[in-house]
């Protein structure tokens, strides 16, 4: 795994801050699990692959290939760095200590062992989260934390986390805020039916997840953490083009925070014109969400100053800092 | 024009939480310029590479610190929606203006001088004095621009993309097409 603190190369590169790599061991932890997150085999297709279960989202066919690092690496030809993260949406931060354990070592060890151009970010349990596991993760290697967004829903949530994210800040490491789990639903309650298309988590809930996470973050977030470099996967919901919303209602946005990133996975030209229009050029950073989504290219609409800006040192700013 | 704000209000301790007209844009420029602590120990050169610094952004004005060789030139361009002002800080930048029949307007602005422009401006800036340093304000701040060449056939092109490529560009020299225009006769 790259070693971030040894600095990226300084030339043209490309780093996708946003990818989803399972390793061997994770696969076989959520396997031997009977109760969700689990995984079983088969993906529903009849071809090799399984089936993630998870209590708010409908069954979900993972192809192997996916998670099959050969692959994986041969589609980052390109790539100087993609760092992957635990998939927050199955709940494993979220699990009794005891339960997180076993799959976030196999998380940690895994994702330690993964080839160039992969790189990781480190992940703890929300009940017992190991301060100094966190800190020895970041020293060997890891790009940051992945905190899940639902832990950052209001500005009160977001202080019980400070202790946490303050590991990363005296680390002068990156924070990646990711969607978090969503509900069970439960197809008796016409409120929260479990007859959803399939996107719907992913266009409904994650993004609101990520606008409270960003409204969080800039109602207490900055003051509690001056020196935190944090990023948004997603766009953070778009939250950043509702400025508008928050200065008519009371609140005041102030100077765009340079230590403050947003990702552009899933979202097209006109998101991220939306993104840039709303906190410049210097605030977006190319995340791809592989395999559930490709990287973007913003060359045909913004140009190659605006791709080099995304592409290149904005996501060196993020990890290793630095000033626009 | 008529106001009733106050100018000394223009300032980034106290911007007015609105976008700013072009006199207010000069006002803010100005402002800035006379507090070098935000900004002297930001200024270096690079002929290759024009040396920028953002020194502010909010929702509704942005405002930069450039740095100019004789060598730096923008190539020709707009700022889509937002206007600008420019104050010359040290040495000297030329302003260069695109006219109808005539040959380019070319104006000297040195040190101490500042102008505005509102969205319909196109411009070129190219450095004049070796050591030439300049404050550059723009309400609403900076989205997208427009950039300016001549075809093979003569003809006028404008290419919409970031504002980063005015700040940031990553081809120099410009490539044939801008070259073109560069002391085109229109």
């Amino acid at each position: 795994m790259p070693k971030i603190a040894g600095g990226l190369d300084s030339g043209p590169e490309l780093v996708d801050v946003h990818q989803h790599l399972w390793p061997r061991a994770l696969i076989d932890a959520l396997l031997a699990r009977t109760a969700a997150p689990r995984l079983t085999v088969g993906d529903g297709d009849g071809t090799d692959g399984w089936t993630l279960h998870l209590p708010g989202e409908p069954p979900y066919a993972v192809r192997a290939a996916d998670h099959d690092v050969t692959a994986r690496q041969a589609l980052e030809a390109g790539t100087s760095l993609a760092l992957v993260s635990l998939s927050s949406p199955l709940g494993i931060e979220d699990l009794a200590p005891d339960a997180a354990a076993p799959l976030l070592a196999a998380w940690h060890e895994g994702a330690a062992r993964l080839p160039a151009p992969f790189g990781a970010w480190a992940a703890v349990t929300r009940l017992e989260p190991d301060l100094a596991e966190l800190k020895d993760l970041l020293a060997a290697g890891f790009a940051g934390l992945q905190v899940p967004a639902t832990w950052l829903a209001t500005p009160a949530a977001l202080e019980r986390l400070a202790p946490v994210l303050e590991v990363c800040e005296r680390a002068e490491r990156p924070v990646l805020v990711h969607p978090g789990p969503v509900p069970a639903r439960d197809a008796t309650d016409r409120r929260n039916p479990a007859d959803l298309p399939g996107w719907w988590a992913a266009v409904v809930d994650y993004p609101a997840q990520l606008q409270a996470a960003w409204w969080a973050w800039h109602a207490a977030g900055r003051t509690l953490l001056p020196g935190l470099r944090m990023g948004f996967v997603a766009g953070a919901g778009l939250a950043p083009a509702q400025h508008e919303r928050l200065q008519a209602r009371g609140g005041s946005l102030g100077p765009v925070d340079a230590g403050v990133f947003v990702e552009t996975s899933s979202y097209g030209p006109q998101a991220v014109d939306a993104l840039v229009r709303a906190l410049g050029i210097d605030g977006v950073v190319l995340g791809s969400d592989r395999p559930y989504g490709l990287p973007g290219d913003v060359r045909p609409t913004m140009g190659t100053a605006a791709a080099l800006a995304i592409e290149t040192t904005n996501p060196r700013r993020f990890l290793q800092g630095g000033t626009p | 024009m008529t106001t009733s704000r106050n100018p000394a209000d223009i300032d980034l301790a106290a911007l007015p939480g609105r976008e700013l007209d072009r006199d207010e844009l000069v006002e803010l420029v100005r402002a800035v310029a006379a507090r070098p602590e935000l900004w002297d120990k930001h200024v270096r050169y690079d002929d290759e590479h024009r040396h920028y610094v953002r020194l502010h952004r909010d929702a509704h004005a942005e405002v930069w610190l450039l740095c100019w060789t004789p060598s730096n030139d923008t190539g020709w361009h707009d700022h889509d929606v937002s206007a600008g002002a420019v104050v010359v800080v040290r040495g000297a930048v030329v302003e260069h203006n695109l006219a109808i029949g005539s040959d380019c307007l070319r104006t000297v602005v040195p040190a101490g001088h500042s102008y505005s422009f509102g969205p319909d401006h196109i411009h070129r800036m190219t450095g004049e004095a070796a050591g030439s340093v300049t404050i550059h304000a723009y309400s609403p701040p900076l989205w997208r621009m427009g950039q300016y060449a001549i075809s093979s056939t003569s003809v006028l092109r404008r290419t919409s993309v970031s504002y980063a490529d005015e700040l940031r560009p990553t081809e120099e020299p410009f490539p044939d097409d801008q070259a073109r225009l560069r002391d085109a006769l229109i």
